[in-house]
């Protein structure tokens, strides 16, 4: 039984070596992603354009606009007379966020009456929320300092430490400087080893049985169990190689801290691989053709991606959809990625995603083998 | 003239026949946007609200209620638990139980008073999203608990002449108006882009498949040996795939304004025009993938890191504004870079040709370069 399921990898391997083409983008699409979101990726947003009508141009309203400058959320690109050239500026998409202060400003904040408008492109959602959020804590700031230096030149008696009597520390565990590649790698991980996975072993038959070589291999004494193993070990191969270049240039190349245990998440990584190679048989049984087989498992990676909490949180989901999260092995293994990779948890934390991923690996490929089966004969 | 004519809708109702032919297949084209569609409306939202909280109060007075008052009220934060110190914090959230956590020590009111008093807030850093939500929606509630306290402080005080502390009042009252989507709504800001994904992806995608197909099993022969010439076979072949699309478009157009209710802002002919020509050059694309990629593997592998392109830098997720300028030029040659701009301009910002010539230009002028360099480098593979 070995020497067959031997032969079958071999001729599988031999296919997958001959392709150059294919190869050369199946290992390098994790150094792609790794570099684009090393460099091109930036979640918090920074030196949004800001277009200006200041219409004071007095110091007053000149410190302002340097708080908001001085803060690396927002960049002058050009200073305009009025609100209407301000929207007018958005609407063309040369800025992205505009700030408008009234006549006469510096004596307005004498008199506690100033007031600032400040308007914000809502069709982009991360630099709208970025732009929101740090607008407000600026100038929140600046109206608190200016408070305080009213107060103190009014020679009132208290002294700054009584007028701010609540110190706030928010601290960050994991990831304190907030790097975008440091969130960002576990789950890379962990969509990789699954998209590649299915989308390699769902071809596998449906290419065969299109090509009708098919009928070739079921003639000779190879059993459907051992033509499933034989076909899905270069894959996993391929899959591990993946995981280890993003492991490896991620730590080395990037600096992104590995901080658990690696034999663990080499462990689990190798369960999570057979529950995506089992998918992908899954779907191989069930097409007919290449192109049913790519429309699928499209379907299960994007579906995969948008519930498993990679890049959306799962709590914030309604709790159908949470429940529909639990079909795909994605669920499980983002919670085991991100525990291992960044927040260095042990198993003693892990162990629930972890036997339900044991579970769902041993499950999927009993039906994918069963399936796998019938289709055969 | 006529002639070709009567080639052309042959081979348009030969491929059509065997699109419809393959129910599975289309059913499979025409649902995989719908459930994006869904998904996106129901899942995902973009700023993170009731985040599971744990709550250390070590005090037990009037200031550090109101203090868990103001987080609780803000909706950012659900208090979930309740525990005794910071280690027991730290551990919830590496268990994964909660996602923040907030410890007031002892004494809270006294040290208010005296002016010394600290809290501290511990937020999840492995979730990008909660952080950044849990972060400034902390620092802002800080920021004006604290400010309310001073306030209250100085009125107390009866601080002289400042006219400010008097009142009670701020010198500068900041509004912040947000256009196009006031009430930031997720879809909105979402459904202009996976339209153009949508229609990229698949355009991409099909009419890579459609040629490497015929190539691969052969078929192609059997149409070269006919009288039909190369354009007329790439027309034929795109025409069937681009009424699907567009079929599309207009589903999930129509879903999201009359089911979602997604204010179509802009002019709608304009929008179906522009649509037509981002298809067109989507379907170029494809259609150079597929003379470039021998087998369906490699087509397929092709458009797949298209996508990954697309995603990441055609502005859709992340902006364009905060990458470097290499990711930006690669962005540029993306159909799909021009297009979002298009769709968020017309659906989302309600502007018209005035402000939108430009892309329109660009992604016209794309368009034929891309069907002529496929046509011609298709015939030279047919040779």
């Amino acid at each position: 039984m070995l020497r067959r399921i031997w032969a079958i990898t071999q001729k599988e391997f031999i296919q997958t070596v001959r392709d150059r083409a294919t190869l050369a983008i199946l290992l390098s699409m994790p150094l792609l992603q790794l570099i684009l979101f090393a460099y091109a990726i930036h979640m918090d947003v920074k030196h949004i354009p800001l277009v200006v009508a200041d219409q004071s141009m007095d110091q007053a309203s000149q410190s302002y606009i340097t708080d908001m400058v001085q803060s690396g959320y927002f960049e002058v690109i050009s200073t305009v007379q009025g609100q209407a050239e301000v929207i007018h500026a958005i609407d063309s998409g040369s800025a992205r966020a505009g700030l408008v202060i009234p006549p006469d400003f510096s004596g307005q904040v004498e008199r506690a009456s100033a007031s600032v408008l400040l308007l914000v492109d809502g069709s982009d959602p991360f630099t709208t929320q970025s732009a929101y959020n740090a607008a407000n804590v600026i100038s929140q700031a600046h109206t608190i300092s200016l408070v305080l230096d009213n107060l103190q030149r009014d020679g009132s008696a208290i002294s700054a430490q009584d007028l701010n009597p609540l110190t706030t520390h928010i601290r960050i565990l994991y990831n304190p400087d907030l790097k975008d590649l440091w969130f960002l790698i576990p789950g890379m991980i962990a969509m990789l080893l699954q998209t590649q996975t299915i989308a390699l072993t769902s071809l596998a038959v449906v290419r065969e049985r299109e090509a009708g070589t098919i009928e070739q291999i079921l003639v000779s004494p190879i059993r459907p169990v051992e033509l499933m193993l034989g076909k899905t070990l270069p894959n996993l191969l391929i899959a591990m190689v993946n995981m280890l270049t993003i492991v490896v240039v991620g730590a080395m190349g990037f600096g992104v801290p590995f901080r658990g245990n690696f034999a663990l998440f080499l462990g689990l990584a190798l369960i999570y691989v057979f529950s995506g190679l089992g998918l992908g048989l899954l779907i191989s049984s069930v097409s007919q053709n290449p192109r049913q087989a790519q429309q699928l498992n499209m379907m299960i990676s994007l579906v995969g991606l948008i519930i498993s909490g990679f890049i959306f949180p799962r709590y914030t989901m309604p709790v159908v959809l949470q429940g529909i999260g639990y079909i795909f092995p994605l669920t499980y293994f983002i919670p085991i990625a991100r525990g291992i990779f960044t927040k260095g948890i042990g198993i003693e934390f892990l162990w629930g995603s972890a036997a339900a991923l044991t579970i769902f690996a041993g499950g999927i490929l009993f039906f994918a083998s069963r399936f796998f089966r019938q289709r055969l004969d | 003239m006529h002639k070709r004519y009567r080639r052309l809708s042959a081979l348009i109702r030969k491929e059509t026949t065997q699109l419809l032919r393959d129910r599975r297949t289309l059913m499979f084209i025409i649902a995989l946007p719908l459930i994006e569609l869904f998904l996106f409306a129901y899942a995902v939202s973009l700023t993170v609200y009731h985040l599971p909280t744990a709550i250390v109060d070590q005090s037990h007075d009037s200031q550090s209620r109101s203090f868990i008052q103001a987080l609780v009220n803000s909706q950012y934060f659900d208090p979930t638990v309740s525990l005794q110190n910071e280690s027991q914090v730290i551990q919830a959230i590496d268990a994964g139980q909660v996602k923040a956590g907030l410890v007031i020590p002892p004494d809270f009111s006294a040290s208010i008073e005296r002016g010394n008093a600290n809290v501290l807030i511990l937020l999840d850093g492995s979730d990008s999203f909660s952080v950044q939500s849990g972060y400034s929606a902390a620092s802002t509630i800080a920021q004006s608990f604290s400010l309310a306290l001073t306030t209250q402080k100085v009125v107390r005080m009866g601080s002289a002449s400042s006219s400010l502390a008097a009142a009670g009042s701020l010198p500068i009252v900041t509004s912040t108006r947000v256009l196009y989507n006031p009430d930031l709504k997720d879809l909105w800001f979402i459904l202009p882009a996976i339209v153009g994904m949508i229609i990229q992806t698949l355009a991409v995608a099909q009419a890579a498949l459609i040629v490497v197909k015929e190539r691969e099993i052969g078929t192609i022969e059997q149409i070269l040996a006919t009288p039909v010439r190369p354009i007329e076979l790439i027309l034929g072949k795109m025409i069937p795939l681009l009424v699907i699309i567009l079929l599309i478009t207009g589903i999930i157009l129509g879903l999201g304004v009359f089911w979602f209710g997604v204010a179509f802002q802009g002019s709608l002919w304009l929008y179906f025009w522009l649509a037509l020509v981002f298809i067109g050059s989507s379907l170029g694309l494809g259609l150079l993938i597929s003379t470039v990629a021998r087998t369906q593997k490699q087509a397929q592998q092709i458009s797949m890191v298209l996508m990954l392109f697309s995603m990441l830098l055609s502005g859709i997720v992340y902006p364009r504004n905060a990458m470097p300028l290499i990711p930006q030029w690669i962005g540029d040659l993306l159909p799909l870079t021009y297009f979002i701009r298009i769709s968020r301009g017309i659906i989302t910002k309600g502007v018209d040709l005035a402000f939108l010539w430009q892309d329109a230009l660009v992604l016209a002028g794309y368009c034929l370069v891309v069907l002529l360099v496929a046509s011609l480098s298709f015939k030279k593979r047919l040779d």
